[in-house]
């Protein structure tokens, strides 16, 4: 398993259109279980309404974890993804 | 109290069950559907014990009931009558389906005409100015420019039906690029011009024709350039086929047969049956009009431009060139053109009265640069956009158009060319500058006149709606379907003005351009997500649809002003319950488009979706999941 923690600097953080983008991002590494996690709450980066439903905003901690054949890519491709829209 | 025996007296006081067209029921009444009003017993309705009012409206009878009463004895009134669940807006359309055929038909018009205005309008403009520039200036014609501008100026006509076809697929809810199909094979190029008709006849030469019905009869292989009714009646009749085959074929087959048989059958029956039935009413017609015209002191020519836009509104006003040809060469004097620029000049200013009377901004939008065109000589957006949904502007331009054909004829006028009308009419009317200008006059100040004082604008709509009680419809929701969360137009998905949306990235969908600021949930289900910044609800319904609704694009900057919500995560909710107003006109003026989103955010895993485009009420189907469609 890898996972990364992150804080979001954009001020809105993940609404409609992100979380769009990222259940797409996190949708090419199919075999491997990818997960957002906001203090209790979790949520598949593949869900988009449970993505959402975290209500993530700007300044936010969260902790993304992959886990599965592809991992270490999903992990890194996950942490370019936050750092280039999030 | 004895819902049963309630029932029973209801059903025994409507008629029976062969005077019930439908049941449903809303929070507190009973809705029936009635076949014969006359065979109501309404006194007795009233003194039934439970019902605590019984009344008449828009076709649908309601009894008041009482909450937590009316679905009890709606369920014995169903044993009773042995009728079935109709959901409300089954209902509603049983009671729209009871509206005079004419006035359906004349608001579909509208609805598919509407969207097409702009590239109509646009056309138009430059058609006239063209047109006159070129009278004007003689030498322009042989110019370069002309030959470009000239094709700017009538590709949104020569290719009409196939805008009208799009249109129409979307209003009847057909796949548009199979309606753009109908459209482009009633104006193919194998097919002889419309426009150029007049010239085979004229020349003498015979028009090609093909054997049909396995050599049953012939028919003249003619185009259907600048229709606009015969292009709807194609396309409608194609959704229904297209509609029915979606519903009948396997989905694995779907793909293979439903357009080849849609468009094969619909194709062959607008050729063969409308072909010969339009090219036999357009002969009667010119036929008619030449002998009207002959009646003397200027009555035909009072009938003629009278009924000169009803001809319009049918399409069979392409024959008229004859006349005037036959005319020209005959006399030297083109009298025909005086009635068509009369009546083509009264629409317009009928239309000028609405916009300028009108407190409505979207008819007023439309009417003006309609009532521009008109002036120039092009009339479709102003008859089709304008005054015929309204009637009484059409009425009022066909009392000008009469007033003025009186005054042309009085004086003889006469053009030296055919072609164009209104203002640019002066160009080919300079022996007549004079009494041409009276005659316009004539017409202009009959028109507006009329138009002005039969001008009624019905009360505003959005205070009807909320001085009356919000109701909290009982729909009965089928699975893998979404009822309209919002009143307003509905609109395939790529064209929300936003990429992200409209690439589907978020999921399959549709978006609604907003009538109301109010979204009510579009299926029974549960609340799993709420914006902080109230824009954007997500819901899930029991049969695992996931649905976005997303109010406005970028409206998350808007950081909730503007916005109030009704519901909050993990709420159970029934359709139709409200879950968020909007200020419509603060997301406008902040500059946001008010665009709506209604996405399905997994529909990868629910398979292909049917969206059913146009204006939509609240709580109309909107978007179908075809795999649950074809399960039911």
């Amino acid at each position: 398993m890898k996972s990364f923690m992150y804080t979001i600097t954009d001020p809105v953080g993940i609404h409609a259109r992100p979380a769009g983008l990222l259940v797409k991002a996190a949708k090419a590494f199919a075999g491997t279980e990818i997960t957002v996690t906001k203090g209790e709450k979790s949520a598949k980066a593949t869900q988009l309404m449970k993505l959402m439903g975290l209500g993530i905003k700007g300044g936010d901690q969260i902790t993304v974890t992959a886990q599965g054949p592809d991992e270490e890519a999903a992990a890194a491709a996950m942490e370019a993804f936050f750092k280039e829209n999030l | 109290m004895d819902y049963r025996k309630c029932a029973q007296e209801i059903f025994r006081h409507v008629g029976g069950r062969e005077n019930l067209v439908s049941a449903a029921h809303c929070a507190t009444r009973l809705r029936l559907v009635i076949a014969d009003n006359g065979k109501l017993d309404m006194k007795a309705l009233e003194d039934i014990d439970g019902v605590k009012g019984v009344f008449s409206n828009a076709g649908q009878l309601q009894l008041i009931l009482g909450t937590g009463t009316v679905n009890k004895v709606y369920d014995e009134f169903l044993a009773v009558s042995g009728m079935t669940a109709a959901t409300k807006e089954e209902v509603k359309a049983a009671a729209a389906a009871r509206q005079p055929l004419p006035k359906r038909m004349v608001k579909a018009l509208g609805d598919v005409f509407v969207p097409i205005l702009p590239a109509i309008v646009a056309s138009g403009l430059i058609m006239g100015l063209l047109e006159g520039l070129c009278k004007a200036f003689p030498a322009l014609a042989d110019s370069g420019t002309y030959t470009i501008f000239h094709l700017f100026s009538n590709a949104a006509f020569v290719f009409l039906p196939i805008l009208v076809a799009v249109s129409a697929a979307r209003v009847f809810g057909g796949n548009i690029f199979l309606g753009a199909v109908i459209g482009m094979i009633m104006i193919h190029t194998d097919l002889v011009n419309a426009w150029s008709v007049a010239d085979y006849v004229a020349n003498g030469t015979a028009i090609p024709s093909a054997d049909v019905w396995f050599g049953l009869y012939d028919i003249n292989l003619t185009g259907y350039q600048g229709h606009v009714i015969p292009v709807i009646i194609a396309v409608w009749i194609m959704c229904q086929i297209e509609k029915r085959l979606h519903k009948i074929v396997p989905e694995m087959l779907d793909l293979f047969v439903t357009p080849l048989v849609t468009v094969c059958v619909t194709g062959y029956l607008t050729l063969t049956i409308f072909g010969p039935v339009f090219s036999t009413v357009e002969n009667w017609v010119l036929a008619g009009v030449q002998m009207l015209i002959t009646i003397p002191f200027g009555i035909g020519a009072a009938i003629m431009g009278a009924i000169y836009p009803l001809t319009v509104v049918c399409g069979v006003h392409h024959m008229y060139n004859v006349i005037e040809a036959g005319m020209l060469s005959s006399v030297g004097l083109n009298t025909w053109m005086p009635i068509a620029s009369a009546a083509n000049f009264a629409q317009g200013a009928a239309c000028l009265a609405v916009a300028l009377r009108t407190r409505d901004r979207k008819t007023k939008a439309l009417a003006l640069p309609s009532a521009m065109s008109a002036a120039l000589g092009i009339t479709e957006p102003a008859i089709f956009g304008v005054n015929l949904r309204l009637v009484k502007p059409l009425v009022a331009g066909m009392i000008g158009g009469a007033a003025g054909s009186v005054v042309g004829a009085m004086f003889h006028i006469g053009a030296t060319a055919y072609g164009v009308t209104g203002l640019f009419g002066f160009l080919t009317t300079t022996d007549y500058m004079i009494p041409y200008a009276i005659e316009l006059a004539v017409s202009f100040a009959v028109a507006f006149a009329v138009s002005w004082f039969l001008h009624r604008e019905a009360p505003q709509k959005e205070k009807g709606e909320q001085s009356a009680p919000q109701e909290q419809p009982a729909l009965t929701c089928r699975p893998g379907v979404v009822y309209c969360p919002i009143e307003g137009a509905v609109i395939p998905l790529e064209e929300i003005p936003d990429a992200t949306f409209a690439a589907g990235i978020l999921g399959n969908g549709c978006g609604i351009q907003p009538a109301v600021g109010r979204v009510v949930a579009p299926f029974d289900g549960e609340i799993t997500s709420v914006a902080d910044s109230k824009h954007a609800i997500g819901m899930v319904s029991p049969d695992g649809m996931e649905l976005l609704i997303h109010v406005g694009i970028n409206t998350v900057e808007m950081e909730g002003e503007g916005f109030t919500l009704h519901c909050a995560e993990g709420d159970q909710v029934k359709a139709g319950q409200t879950l968020l107003e909007f200020d419509l006109d603060l997301i406008k003026k902040r500059g946001y488009p008010t665009t709506t989103a209604v996405l399905l955010a997994n529909s990868e895993d629910l398979g292909t979706l049917t969206a059913s485009t146009g204006a939509h009420a609240a709580l109309e189907p909107i978007l179908t999941v075809n795999a649950c469609a074809q399960a039911n």
